[in-house]
C-alpha cells in the first residue's frame, strides 16, 4: 500500500492488547524503571492510586506496537520520525485478570511522503492518552 | 550538563526491551527504548541537591520522540540533557526535559519529557 491509497479521518486499525502485573514485571526489568507503583499494590496505594498502574512508557509502547504492527501489515515502507503522546488517566491493572488496552488509530494528516496519525487509547472505559500522534516518513 | 559518556545498546538490551512490549526484534531500537537512556541522563539533572526533586511525588505527564535516523542494536549513543522550563501551577510544579541523543554521525533523535511535581503537601 501507498501512503497515496489513505485518507485524512479514516480509521486505519483498532488494536486490543490485554495487559497483566506479569508483563508490568517483564517491562520494569527491560526498561530499568523499578517504580514500586508498577509492581506492588500496596505502593500504589500510598501514592494514592486505585491499584497498580502500568508505566505510562509501557502503555506508549503498546502504542508504537500497533503503529509498527499497522504499517507491516498494510505493507507502507516507512519510518517513524516522530512520536508524542500525553499520560492523561493511568491504566489500572488489577492482580487478578488485568487490563485490556485497546488503540484506535485515524490518519490526521497526509500528503505525498509521510502520514500523521492520531490515536485513541482507552482502558477500562477511559482515555488513557490524550492525545498521541505519531508521523511515519516514506522511505 | 556536559553529554553523557558514549554507551553502547546492547542487542541483549534491544531483544529485552521488544521482548517485555510483543514486538517483533528486528535489530532496530524500539520507538520507545530511547527512555531508558534519557531519563538517567536527565537525572544527573535533577538529582543535584540545590535541585531536591522527591521522585515519590513525580508523574510522567507528557513524552515527544524526534527521530533523526533509524538507530540499530549495537550503536553508541551519548546523551545530552537541559532543562528548558519549570513552571508551578497551582502549587504543583511542570518540568520540561530535552534530551538530544547523538551518534558517531551526529543528532539521532531528540527526546522530551515533561514530569508534573505535586506540590508538598505540608
Amino acid at each position: 500500500m501507498s501512503l497515496s491509497e489513505l485518507s485524512v479521518g479514516e480509521t486505519v486499525f483498532t488494536t486490543a492488547f490485554a495487559v497483566t502485573r506479569a508483563d508490568l514485571v517483564a517491562y520494569a526489568d527491560a526498561s530499568g524503571d523499578q517504580n514500586p507503583i508498577h509492581q506492588d499494590e500496596a505502593a500504589a496505594k500510598a501514592a494514592g492510586l486505585p491499584d497498580v498502574i502500568a508505566h505510562g512508557m509501557y502503555t506508549m509502547g503498546l502504542v508504537a506496537r500497533a503503529v509498527r504492527e499497522w504499517a507491516n501489515g498494510a505493507g507502507i515502507d516507512a519510518t517513524l520520525a516522530d512520536f508524542s503522546a500525553r499520560f492523561a488517566k493511568p491504566v489500572v491493572v488489577p492482580a487478578d485478570g488485568g487490563a485490556e488496552v485497546v488503540v484506535e488509530g485515524k490518519v490526521r494528516k497526509l500528503d505525498a511522503t509521510s502520514v500523521e496519525l492520531a490515536m485513541t487509547v482507552h482502558s477500562a472505559g477511559e482515555k488513557v492518552l490524550a492525545p498521541a500522534r505519531a508521523t511515519l516518513a516514506a522511505k | 550538563m556536559p553529554p553523557t559518556e558514549p554507551v553502547v545498546i546492547t542487542p541483549d538490551s534491544v531483544t529485552r526491551f521488544a521482548q517485555a512490549l510483543g514486538l517483533d526484534d528486528d535489530g532496530t531500537v524500539p520507538p520507545t527504548f530511547l527512555i531508558s537512556l534519557t531519563l538517567p541522563a536527565a537525572e544527573r539533572l535533577i538529582d543535584d541537591p540545590d535541585f531536591g526533586l522527591d521522585w515519590s511525588r513525580v508523574l510522567h505527564r507528557e513524552q515527544r520522540f524526534a527521530y533523526h535516523r533509524e538507530l540499530r542494536a549495537g550503536a553508541a549513543v551519548s546523551c545530552t540533557s537541559t532543562i528548558e522550563s519549570i513552571k508551578s501551577v497551582a502549587g504543583n510544579d511542570l518540568l520540561a526535559l530535552r534530551t538530544d541523543v547523538t551518534d558517531g554521525e551526529g543528532l539521532a533523535a531528540e527526546v522530551w519529557t515533561t514530569l508534573f511535581v505535586a506540590g508538598d503537601p505540608a
